[in-house]
């Protein structure tokens, strides 16, 4: 049986913009298990600080597993200190992954804030072998939050861009742009990740519009297997674990509170 | 080399257990031969009702551990019985339950239910657990700690352990009480109460305000509380907190720990409860130590 902790090598780990990263690890049973929406959990170093593991969504899974990530405290500092042969403590592939859209419907958004956009990569990978149409929406705070989208625009995504301060594409949060959505439930499917008031907002607009989707959700983990129950959020069918009932769950589902 | 030991009149292969709350994930994470090597397993604590836990936050990294107001989330004694206990005694390793009452009765009626449903080593009294925003703790009154020790040990089938909570002035008076009251052993200790506050937001970090500390960041307490417990107890003590490696645990066995829990360190390292199983067989192998009992509260002074 594979192992669902063990240590990987690190292939690279490139500077993406001024905030986020890429990191790729040489982890091919990782890769072969690992499903779009599911996450790492990784031990970023041996030692009691920081102390937790830190959990990323897997960013693309082929040969290798990569991560987006955004350096914000200690645990991504030390993470963007590895280098190519460096070890990494990995445990995963962990989670309930993104559910595909219902029959039907053949165009998908994406709307993603900052390193919300990181599960959507791989998602495309697979949702481009089932010939879906892929819009991604992208809100980031300043120019130093966007980074290069090549590969989505080689899945075939349409990507559409605003910034906090308008220093790329539109001026405002990312619901400025949700007037490039076909309102139509039943051809139109989202799926969002990003910092929770911009979750809310396209829960408020997919109700208005009776619109299907899936958020992936984000809260402090510890074990990351469903065994603390530390991770819970609040859902419409009581608390549920965002490392094991999530992170994807039922758009609908989530209440989001201020 | 002999690494059985014994509780009340259960056996247990080896002296390494889990801590209540912390190893839930054993079909998740670990092959049925890995959990089978385990001495003993103490699943979450069960109470008589099911409880949704607290709102979240319900946990926060700290320097060297962790904050954790998980609300004693659990599906209630019934379900646990249908659901959860079936799979669990599958493994095959001696299962220790553990349960909370609210009420004396409560503790009473959850005593009959694992009488009757059979298949058990031992039962652990939770009579220590913070986040139920009541005043005093039952493990905080010597009084309350004997009366709900003695009703259990009255009708139990199975060897009680009172499971005690380091937020007394002293716990060597609530752990004679325990031992007077008929307690079969200690579990000691459940975690510290404690506290983290966001600046930025004046708030506490945690939903439920206030929470309980595990972690490294609370071994050298809790290592001085089974000393000092110890040389004055003769039940045995199944001891935890911290232990993230075998020589943390070996520290509890030399303070006098019969048994030894890893919790918190399950959420770091989920092969933890076998490297410590492991490390202990090579220090005893190194040390040409036959038997886990001539080191047991032998510490040298
Ligand atoms: C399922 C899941 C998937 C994730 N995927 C990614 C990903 O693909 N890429 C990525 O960059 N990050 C992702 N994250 C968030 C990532 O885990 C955190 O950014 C990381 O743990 C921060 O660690 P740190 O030690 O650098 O910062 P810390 O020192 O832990 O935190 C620094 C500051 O940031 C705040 N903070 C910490 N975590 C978060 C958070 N999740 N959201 C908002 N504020 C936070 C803290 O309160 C603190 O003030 C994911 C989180 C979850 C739960
Ligand atoms: C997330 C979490 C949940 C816990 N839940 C319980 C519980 O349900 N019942 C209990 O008796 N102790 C519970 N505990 C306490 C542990 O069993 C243990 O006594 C304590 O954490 C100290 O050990 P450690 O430092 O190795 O974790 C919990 C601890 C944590 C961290
Ligand atoms: S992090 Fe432990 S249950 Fe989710």
């Amino acid at each position: 049986m594979k192992k669902l902790q063990d240590t990987y090598n690190v292939v690279s780990n490139e500077q993406l913009c001024a905030k986020f990263y890429r990191l790729c690890i040489d982890a091919k049973p990782v890769a072969l298990a690992a499903r779009p929406g599911q996450f790492i959990h990784i031990r970023v170093r041996n030692s009691l600080e920081p102390f937790f593991r830190r959990p990323f969504s897997i960013y693309r899974a082929k040969r290798h597993v990569e991560i987006l990530y955004e350096v914000i405290g200690t645990g991504t500092q030390v993470l963007a200190s590895k280098k190519k042969g460096d070890i990494l403590d990995v445990l995963g592939p962990v989670g309930t992954p993104f559910c595909l859209p219902p029959k039907g419907i053949k165009h998908v958004v994406m709307i993603a804030g900052g390193v919300g956009a990181a599960p959507f990569l791989f998602l495309s990978d697979v949702l481009k072998e089932r010939r879906y149409q892929m819009t991604l929406l992208y809100g980031g705070r300043t120019k130093g939050h966007v980074f290069n989208m090549e590969e989505f625009k080689k899945n075939g995504c349409k990507i559409f861009t605003s910034t906090d301060d308008g220093s790329v594409g539109v001026k405002g949060r990312v619901a400025v742009l949700f007037s490039k959505i076909d309102p139509d439930p039943g051809k139109t499917f989202i799926y969002t990740c990003g910092p929770r008031p911009m979750m809310a907002s396209v829960q408020d607009f997919a109700r208005e519009h009776e619109l299907q989707g899936q958020a992936s959700c984000e809260e402090v983990m510890a074990c990351g297997l469903g065994a603390c129950l530390g991770c819970s959020i609040k859902t419409a069918k009581g608390y549920k674990t965002v490392c094991g009932d999530g992170p994807a769950f039922d758009l609908h589902e989530l209440i989001f509170e201020s | 080399m002999n690494i059985t030991v014994k509780i009340g009149n259960a056996g247990f292969q080896n002296p390494v257990t889990v801590a209540s709350g912390t190893f839930g994930h054993s079909e998740k994470y670990y092959n049925l031969q890995e959990v089978k090597k385990l001495g003993a397993i103490i699943p979450k604590t069960v109470t008589l009702k099911a409880q949704e836990g607290n709102p979240p936050p319900r946990i926060a990294e700290t320097p060297s551990g962790m904050l954790n107001a998980i609300g004693l989330e659990n599906p209630g004694a019934d379900r646990f019985i249908e659901d959860k206990l079936p799979a669990l005694k599958k493994i095959g390793v001696p299962l220790v339950i553990s349960i909370l009452g609210h009420t004396d009765e409560e503790f009473r009626i959850l005593a009959e239910k694992f009488n009757a449903v059979g298949g058990i080593s031992a039962l652990e009294l939770n009579l220590s657990c913070p986040n139920l925003g009541k005043k005093v703790l039952v493990a905080q009154d010597p009084e309350a700690t004997c009366r709900v020790v003695r009703l259990v040990k009255d009708i139990s089938k199975y060897p009680v352990i009172a499971k005690l909570s380091p937020n007394v002035t002293d716990i060597v008076t609530i752990a004679k009480t325990a031992e007077e009251a008929g307690a079969d052993a200690l579990s000691l200790i459940n975690t510290f109460s404690g506290m983290v506050i966001d600046i930025k937001t004046r708030k506490s970090v945690l939903g439920n305000v206030t929470g309980g500390l595990s972690g490294p960041a609370i071994r050298p307490m809790a290592v001085y509380m089974v000393y000092k417990t110890a040389k004055e107890v003769k039940i045995p003590i199944i001891a935890m907190g911290g232990i993230m490696t075998a020589e943390d645990a070996l520290q509890y066995i030399i303070a006098g720990a019969t048994m030894v829990a890893v919790g918190t360190a399950n959420f770091i390292n989920p092969q933890a409860p076998l490297d410590v199983l492991n490390g202990i067989k090579a220090y005893m192998k190194k040390n040409k130590i036959e038997d886990i009992k001539e080191i047991i509260g032998n510490i040298l002074t």
